[in-house]
């Protein structure tokens, strides 16, 4: 524990340092967030919602938790973008913005500036109930800059945005990336995030993006997750929809960081919303993969809609939490969830709990979820017909996948994700 | 509308049918909770050594353990300490006939509908009725008898059958369970004890009558259920008690034993008091329910009807030791004006070859909180483990909530797990059909919930089905959203 109390102690110091000298609504939030950290402490297995993740372990290390940009970062990032993606470039080093591309109709600015010029107020940590979330309470407490991506009224934009988080850092690094997404009225953007870490040191990401999707607006989110070992991501986003809105997420996690938790919440505000969730996550080695999801329906007449699959290998674990909650006034929902499980080893965990919570009566829902292996007969069917057993599996890992990769609606980044797929079955299969 | 939501007024209205109170001497403990009061009923009993150090092993374990706080309600304030822990007819020899028994006791027996004399000629069924704590009559013993059958109370099985109750009490949910099955260790009064020889199949129904009767007693029944290899038994729980105002708690414990090849079916009807329509009195209904199956081929089938009872908050589990061994787990719950129902079922897949099948079916009405709690947990070594889940929820009015909560945990590749939930209103479809061909719609809606729950309905032994049909038809005619 002494780890831990080391970190609290550095929170304790970058409070003090973060806040002195500034006043205003900011202070005032990331005070109280502090301050429900602090009562919280970071969350363990006695917290319902942590129950199958023990986070501790992770944070048991000599984290360096400020001033992280005077680190070097090479010129280039170019082995990063998607091959044949065509979208405007965002890069993120260690969570600060270093070029913001001009592209019309879209504002993006450091938090820094936009707090500054008054135009965050309305939106920054407004969403978020951190009170539930230690992570997110540190985050909103403590992080030190981030982006704000404004989407104009009635703008389509051209091309998907694409967000580069870079990593560096000369010692084990816990960094608090913060981004804060706004597509106003009747606007469409795709945004897709990427991360890249360049040190072999440890890193813990903690990181939270808010997203606000107002009337009639639409928004596709890819989150790609495919990082090295040494890091370790704990991730909360949070969508607060309008009415007439559309909110997508994608959440693709591969083989890679030990442990990944994502938190993702779509509110419904608004009559008429449609939201979609799609998961893949690939867990391999000792990985912990979490993901725990949240459909908060506020208001009548809204669909949403959510798939999660994974497969795990070798001695990895992955937990699913899913929770479609649906308020007494929101009649006419109809809300579908499922998660589906492909275990490929003996030593592989996975522990799922679809939940439904429904306090209304004129609705249709349903969730489901499985776990098992290969289906025999598939199998053979595919050895009988000449197809080697190693490749029929693959063949099968595919289609199984499949469902949620054929949901990807930008063809580079989908031939990008099935590449990455293939690859990482075909390395270290048994 | 309005007719049917008149209907739906006078339903959710309507007093409970079965509230009355026999007027009987009672031997009661003094109230409180403490090392006294479990010497006394121990001794009271005339209970071995053994088991009392068993019972204050409970208390201890009682006191170091916090209220629970993950359920999915507000969990009342129960004041421990204002419980009377004992109390028993006062007038305690045992009776040979029926004629023996005080005639009031058999009348209240006759309101709650148990043809106990009627029983005994025409319904095959032996009734260990348990009349607040201590049974009063056990027909039917001497047919069990011939067959090595033993049917009797716990205190009798104490008695009688010492080696029997000292291997298997608590051998299944230990005294340090749960807060309520430490308290139900330390202070049970009594319940029913059977055990069912090597390759016997019992040829009757089992059955016991639970009632609370005596004001503010919690009732701490404690059965155990043990079918030796290659056994078979059916086992039905019927629960109606008179209307109170003052909460009232009942945490009873059962445990079953499955050894090799032995199949236990355990049925439950329950309609306690559910309070009034404010929620005012009712039965608090916190049971610890477990069941092993320790032999390979075993097999342990829990069917449950609940209607009754302010809150229901029970997870009747299987332990799936045993290779190819099987759980079963079927109910149907229905919460109507504030009732709460948090229940489900735990299957531990631990052997291999193990299956289990979970069929829920909820209905919430008026301003009812219906939840679904589920574990399905496959341990590595249980190769080629089955599990087929699926929670169904209906809606009835716009004020009531339906939830689910499975907990599915696999640590085997070869294992397979299914879960599937739905929620949804009675559709207005399926109602103007039934209409059209000239059935009104509180008829209709009689056959849509039958229909419905007939899946677990049908689980249930002839006995119970009418006795359950009856209950889910007084509980949801007419209640149209």
């Amino acid at each position: 524990m002494t780890d831990t109390v080391s970190l609290y102690d550095q929170f304790q110091a970058l409070h003090a340092e973060r806040n002195s000298g500034r006043e205003g609504w900011l202070k005032d939030i990331r005070e109280a967030a502090f301050n429900t950290f602090t009562e919280l402490g970071f969350p363990t297995i006695k917290r319902e919602d942590w129950k199958y993740t023990n986070v501790l372990p992770f944070l048991k290390e000599e984290f360096q938790v400020e001033q992280l940009h005077s680190v070097a970062f090479p010129a280039t990032i170019s082995d990063e973008s998607i091959a044949g993606l065509d979208a405007h470039i965002i890069v993120l080093q260690n969570g600060r913005l270093t070029n913001a591309p001009k592209i019309k109709g879209v504002k993006i600015a450091t938090i820094n500036d936009a707090v500054d010029l008054g135009g965050a107020e309305e939106y920054l940590a407004k969403s978020i109930p951190v009170e539930k979330h230690p992570f997110a309470a540190l985050n909103t407490a403590l992080f030190e800059d981030g982006i704000v991506i404004e989407i104009e009224k009635n703008v389509q934009v051209d091309k998907p945005l694409h967000i580069i988080h870079t990593y560096n850092s000369l010692e084990a690094a816990f960094v608090q990336p913060r981004i804060l997404v706004i597509s106003h009225k009747h606007s469409h953007a795709d945004i897709i995030e990427t991360t890249k870490v360049l040190s072999n040191y440890t890193l813990f990401s903690n990181s939270v993006t808010e997203v606000y999707v107002k009337e009639n607006a639409q928004l596709n989110h890819y989150v790609l997750q495919s990082e090295p070992a040494t890091s370790r991501f704990v991730s909360f986003r949070q969508a607060t929809q309008e009415k007439d809105s559309l909110y997508n997420n994608y959440t693709f996690t591969m083989p890679g960081a030990a442990l990944v938790r994502n938190n993702l919440i779509a509110a419904l505000k608004g009559t008429n919303v449609e939201t979609h969730m799609f998961g893949l996550y690939l867990a391999s080695d000792n990985q912990l993969i979490d993901n725990h999801t949240s459909v908060e329906h506020q208001q009548p007449n809204c669909f949403s809609n959510e798939l999660y699959k994974g497969v795990l290998k070798d001695t990895s674990k992955a937990i699913f939490s899913g929770r479609i909650h649906v308020f007494q006034d929101a009649q006419k929902t109809n809300a579908f969830q499922q998660n589906n499980n492909l275990l490929l080893s003996d030593k592989a965990t996975v522990d799922s709990k679809p939940q439904l919570e429904i306090y209304a009566d004129d609705v249709k829902c349903s969730h489901g979820s499985t776990a098992g292996s290969f289906n025999k007969e598939s199998l053979f069917y595919l050895q009988s017909r000449g197809i080697g057993e190693a490749t029929a599996r693959n063949m099968l890992v595919a289609a199984f996948a499949f469902d949620v990769t054929s949901k990807v609606k930008i063809p580079a980044l989908r031939a990008h994700i099935e590449h990455l797929i293939e690859h990482n079955l075909t390395e270290n299969y048994d | 509308m309005s007719d049917s939501n008149q209907i739906l007024e006078e339903f959710k209205d309507k007093e409970y049918e079965f509230g009355f109170v026999t007027d009987i001497e009672m031997d009661i403990a003094p109230k409180g909770l403490n090392e006294d009061t479990i010497r006394f009923i121990s001794a009271k009993k005339g209970e071995p050594e053994w088991l009392l150090e068993w019972r204050l092993k409970g208390y201890q374990s009682f006191l170091k353990q916090p209220e629970p706080h993950w359920q999915n309600f507000d969990l009342p304030a129960v004041d421990f300490q204002d419980i009377s822990y004992y109390a028993a007819p006062k007038n305690q020899k045992k009776y040979e006939s029926l004629d023996e028994v005080d005639p009031e006791l058999l009348a209240t027996f006759e309101k709650l509908g148990i043809p106990l004399n009627e029983q005994k000629m025409l319904a095959g069924v032996a009734v260990d009725a348990v009349f607040d704590s201590v049974s009063v009559a056990t027909t039917y013993k001497q047919t069990l008898k011939d067959q090595g059958i033993i049917f009797c109370s716990i205190s009798e099985a104490v008695r009688e059958h010492p080696e029997l109750v000292k291997k298997y009490l608590g051998s299944v949910v230990p005294h340090s369970d749960n807060i309520y099955a430490s308290l139900n260790t330390a202070v049970f009064s009594d319940g029913s004890f059977v055990y069912i020889p090597k390759g016997v199949r019992c040829p009757m129904e089992l059955s016991t009558y639970f009632r609370i009767n005596a004001e503010n007693t919690g009732q701490f029944e404690r059965t155990l259920i043990i079918a030796d290899e290659g056994s078979y038994v059916s086992y039905l729980e019927g629960c109606t008690a008179p209307r109170r105002d003052e909460n009232q708690l009942h945490a009873a414990v059962v445990e079953l034993v499955a050894l090799g090849d032995a199949e236990i079916k355990y049925s439950t009807v329950q309609n306690w008091y559910p309070g009034d329509k404010d929620g005012k009195g009712g039965i608090y209904n916190f049971v610890t329910k477990r069941g092993i199956c320790k032999g390979a081929h075993s097999k342990i089938s829990w069917t449950q009807v609940e209607t009754g009872s302010s809150i229901t908050w029970k997870y009747p589990s299987v332990i799936l030791q045993g290779d190819y061994s099987s759980g079963e787990f079927y109910s149907v719950a229905v919460t109507r004006n504030k009732q709460i129902a948090d229940t489900g079922t735990k299957m531990f897949h631990i052997g291999k070859h193990t299956k289990s099948r979970i069929i829920s079916k909820g209905i919430s009405a008026g301003e009812g909180q219906n939840s679904y709690r589920g574990l399905v947990q496959v341990g590595a070594k249980a190769e080629f483990a089955r599990n087929f889940t699926q929670c169904d929820s209906l809606l009835i009015g716009d004020r009531c909530g339906a939830h689910t909560f499975p907990y599915i945990e696999s640590k085997n590749s070869t294992a397979t797990l299914e879960h599937e939930a739905t929620t949804s209103k009675i559709g207005e479809d399926q109602i103007f059909y039934l209409n059209q061909r000239g059935i009104d719609t509180e008829k209709a809606v009689a056959l849509i919930v039958n229909g419905y729950a007939k899946e677990v309905l049908n689980q249930l032994p002839m006995e119970f089905a009418v006795e359950a049909q009856k209950l889910l038809s007084i509980s949801l005619e007419g209640s149209v959203g």
